[in-house]
């Protein structure tokens, strides 16, 4: 009893995602194998993006701009991908890019020491004003002719490939889902088996005892939000392989919210140094999984926000509120 | 009849029995000293009488009145009132507002009635002798001024009895003189304390009666001035405390570390060499330098003149990295605050210093880091259960034991140790001070930043007396005493006082 009470304090957010599998399979009439494979699929960009700042989040920081900085990434990719009509190209710029406004952040927070939600609220509106200012400046050769949105060029030979990689499947699994599995094993390595992992922890649980141990707190900032940029950079490239365009106005909306609530659900402490990443995939994929329930009762989507909060609080309280019972349990 | 009698209190947490049938008797107007090591039981006790943690037997009879239930209103009432280690002002608030919360005075129109409240808080102030503005903010008080706030706050509400945790563990002696000039002022107007410490010489300047507690049993009381310090110790951790010199003269290597004209925050001019294997001791009142002077050699605090080298090469200033690099490792002070990583393991806690040098192998050297903690853990003699284990789960003396591996770990051939003994109890001070000597002889170089004189007599091969950020005396390992060493740090020199 006790080892599970262990157990379900630790890996809570496996239990989170059975329930609401079970709930899935029974809403939906008929589980197919493709339909539970369209969950990694689903899951790949928020999932890409809550690893980052779950990230961020075990250092005790937080990353506002997130979904800002999807939309700035994926749009002005599509426009290198118009240019060049490279698909190694886009990615490296997607990746590069990312990785420059994750380090801006960085800097800001890391090295002048700002509050990241300041900085990060801050470049979340420049980030977001950025994309949806210069989609209506640009050449529109450049944007696939259209008015308001990127749109990838199809003349071009690369796009089919891209779009293939986008919503193809390896072993009746979608691609973009093992690029997501591939990223949560990485990053489960990093966090908890490398010694960057432990710094990172250690910032988290006691940045100043971190410093007095020798590790540069500054650096570690600037490096983990560098590396949150990176993936959103990845999480970007997928997201237009996938589409094969971007709107700048609803691209990655409120994503900085849902990978909020990712990282929460999969049981990292929001004030750092606790939680698993491992944790972070199942808290995006709980996500997905309930705008399937939603989408298999044929409930209003508009709805889905409100479920999506909810089970949220319903979590979190039964974390906080379950050791509080059971040591008025004991007493009494 | 007594203000106070405590009889068989008992108390368990989930099984885990704390107090074991304790007693505690107290007269009106004395300060009786209540002893133990940590874990003891003695804030368990205190916490019961305020009302925090319910008992789970005994009786408990204060002022002639039988309490049963005690809720912490209730013995706000009576006139208790516990200052707490840890402060609880607001600092953002004035002094006169963190006095006045939640009791506030009001007009007609229930708007604050400030006049009234700054007079009554300057009458008191100046009754007692204690110089604080009721209008600064809590914030810029100094720390010794909080404390006599605090105690201020709980006179105010007409405290029979003010249970005093550790009171001085942040107070230079000048400000521990003028708080026992103004706790004896009280007890002589009938105010009875309780007064938990671990300093011996505190304990013998101010109580009266004396109650010890061992692993929650009561062990004895009687007069303070029947008893001494090695006895009251004895009775404290058990048969196994002996108090015998450890120190011995050593031979010494050569010099490992020379500072040059090294200047910094709160810290000139400082000249020094030190030898392998030596244990230098420096003192000084909070702000006098020493321990700024440290953390400037560790650059974890700002240096901006002249030179350090160890091991003959020069370090390069204001980075912890080099440092480490040099071959420094050090212990800061305020374990909690500077030392602990509460989430992590004790086995990540030792490695973590040592994981930053090697941060160019990427993965954890696992098997390598567990071969090395047990064999720190035998070395420094820590208890603990598992490596996986929260530090958090360990006393303060093998947490701090915990952070000496840290550095030993990374090989740190001169180990900086501020304050080592801070909130330690007193059977694993004297573990720690073994271990110093054991590190030394191990040709470990060692300097020691510490305001407990009688430590440094323990150790130290010499103890160099800092004030004003400079070296004024430096004192070799006989001649340390403290008086001296007090005098000294006050600023007088031998000459001075000749003239």
């Amino acid at each position: 009893m006790k080892k599970f009470g262990k157990i379900w304090s630790e890996y809570s957010f496996i239990f989170v995602l059975i329930v609401i599998f079970v709930v899935y399979a029974i809403t939906s009439s008929g589980l197919t194998w493709s339909g539970v494979m369209n969950i990694f699929r689903h899951s790949a960009v928020i999932g890409i993006v809550a690893l980052g700042m779950g990230l961020i989040c075990l250092t005790g920081e937080i990353d506002l701009s997130v979904g800002s900085m999807l939309a700035l990434t994926a749009g002005f990719a599509v426009m290198v991908f118009n240019v060049t009509g490279s698909i190694a190209l886009t990615l490296l710029f997607c990746l590069a890019f990312g990785g420059v406004c994750g380090c801006i952040n960085g800097l800001l927070v890391g090295g002048v020491e700002m509050p990241a939600f300041i900085v990060t609220l801050a470049t979340m509106l420049i980030y977001r004003s950025f994309s949806q200012y210069f989609c209506q400046h640009v050449d529109r050769k450049l944007i696939g002719g259209g008015s308001s949105v990127y749109k990838m060029d199809t003349a071009k030979d690369a796009y089919q490939a891209l779009f293939g990689f986008g919503n193809g499947k390896i072993a009746t699994i979608p691609t973009v889902g093992i690029v997501l599995i591939a990223m949560t094993v990485l990053f489960v390595y990093v966090s908890g088996w490398t010694k960057y992992g432990k710094k990172i922890y250690a910032i988290g649980s006691n940045f100043k005892a971190a410093r007095m141990g020798g590790v540069n707190v500054s650096l570690m900032k600037i490096s983990a939000f560098t590396i949150c940029g990176i993936l959103t950079g990845l999480g970007a490239f997928l997201w237009i392989a996938m589409n094969g365009s971007s709107d700048p106005a609803t691209t990655g909306n409120s994503y900085e919210m849902y990978a909020i609530a990712s990282v929460v659900l999969g049981g990292i402490s929001m004030s750092g140094g606790r939680g698993k990443m491992l944790g972070v995939l199942f808290g995006a994929m709980s996500y997905t999984i309930v705008d399937k329930i939603i989408v298999a009762l044929k409930m209003d989507s508009l709805i889905n926000n409100a479920i999506k909060g909810i089970i949220l609080i319903l979590v979190i309280l039964v974390q906080v509120a379950g050791p509080k019972l059971r040591s008025r349990f004991h007493r009494g | 009849m007594s203000l106070l009698e405590m009889r068989q209190i008992r108390k368990s947490f989930n099984g885990v029995p704390v107090l074991k049938g304790v007693q505690l008797t107290l007269e009106k107007g004395e300060v009786h000293a209540l002893l133990g090591e940590n874990g003891a039981g003695k804030s368990t006790l205190m916490n019961i009488l305020t009302g925090v943690i319910p008992r789970d037997g005994g009786t408990i009879e204060f002022d002639g009145q039988k309490l049963d239930h005690i809720t912490i209103t209730q013995s706000e009432n009576m006139g208790i009132a516990f200052v707490h280690q840890e402060l609880n002002l607001f600092n953002d608030l004035k002094v006169f507002e963190n006095m006045f919360l939640n009791k506030e005075y009001v007009n007609r129109f229930r708007r604050l009635d400030k006049k009234k409240m700054r007079a009554e808080c300057r009458e008191l102030f100046e009754r007692l002798g204690v110089e604080i503005d009721p209008d600064a903010v809590v914030a810029d008080l100094k720390t010794s001024q909080k404390q006599l706030l605090e105690i201020c706050k709980a006179l105010h509400l007409n405290a029979k009895l003010i249970i005093l945790d550790e009171p001085t563990t942040s107070l230079n002696n000048e400000e521990v003189d003028h708080l026992f000039g103004i706790l004896r002022k009280l007890k002589e107007e009938g105010t009875s304390f309780v007064f938990i410490s671990h300093k011996m010489p505190e304990i013998f300047a101010l109580a009266d009666r004396y109650t010890v507690f061992r692993n929650g049993e009561y062990i004895g009381e009687g007069k303070i001035s029947e008893t001494t310090p090695e006895e009251v110790t004895v009775m404290m951790v058990g048969e196994s405390y002996s108090n015998a010199e450890v120190y011995e003269k050593r031979e010494l290597g050569e010099e490992v570390l020379r500072l040059e004209d090294f200047s910094g925050d709160g810290f000139h001019h400082i000249d020094l060499g030190v030898r392998q294997g030596e244990i230098v001791g420096m003192t000084g009142l909070q702000g006098s330098g020493s321990s700024e002077m440290l953390q400037a050699v560790f650059g974890s605090s700002r240096s901006t003149g002249g030179s350090v080298k160890a091991f003959g090469k020069v370090v390069p200033r204001n980075s912890i990295h080099a440092a480490m690099k040099a071959g420094i490792g050090m212990l800061p002070n305020n374990r909690k605050e500077n030392s602990v990583l509460p989430d992590m393991s004790l086995m990540d806690n030792m490695a973590i210093s040592e994981q930053t040098l090697s941060a160019a192998r990427l993965p954890v050297e696992g098997r390598r880091d567990r071969q090395r903690y047990d064999q720190y853990r035998e070395m420094l003699n820590i208890k603990a259960q598992s490596s996986a284990d929260l530090v958090t789960s360990l006393s303060g003396g093998n947490q701090q034991k915990i952070f000496i591996a840290r550095w030993l770990n990374t090989d740190a051939r001169i180990l900086i140790l501020d304050n080592p003994t801070q909130g330690i109890d007193v059977g694993a001070k004297a573990e720690i001070y073994r271990l110093i000597l054991e590190l030394s002889r191990a040709g470990k170089t060692i300097l020691i930043n510490t305001l407990e004189i009688p430590e440094l007599m323990k150790v130290a091969d010499r103890c160099i007396v800092f004030y004003d950020g400079s070296m004024i005396k430096e004192l070799a390992h006989d001649e340390i005493n403290e008086q001296d060493v007090m005098l000294y740090s006050v600023g007088i020199t031998k000459d001075a006082k000749g003239a």
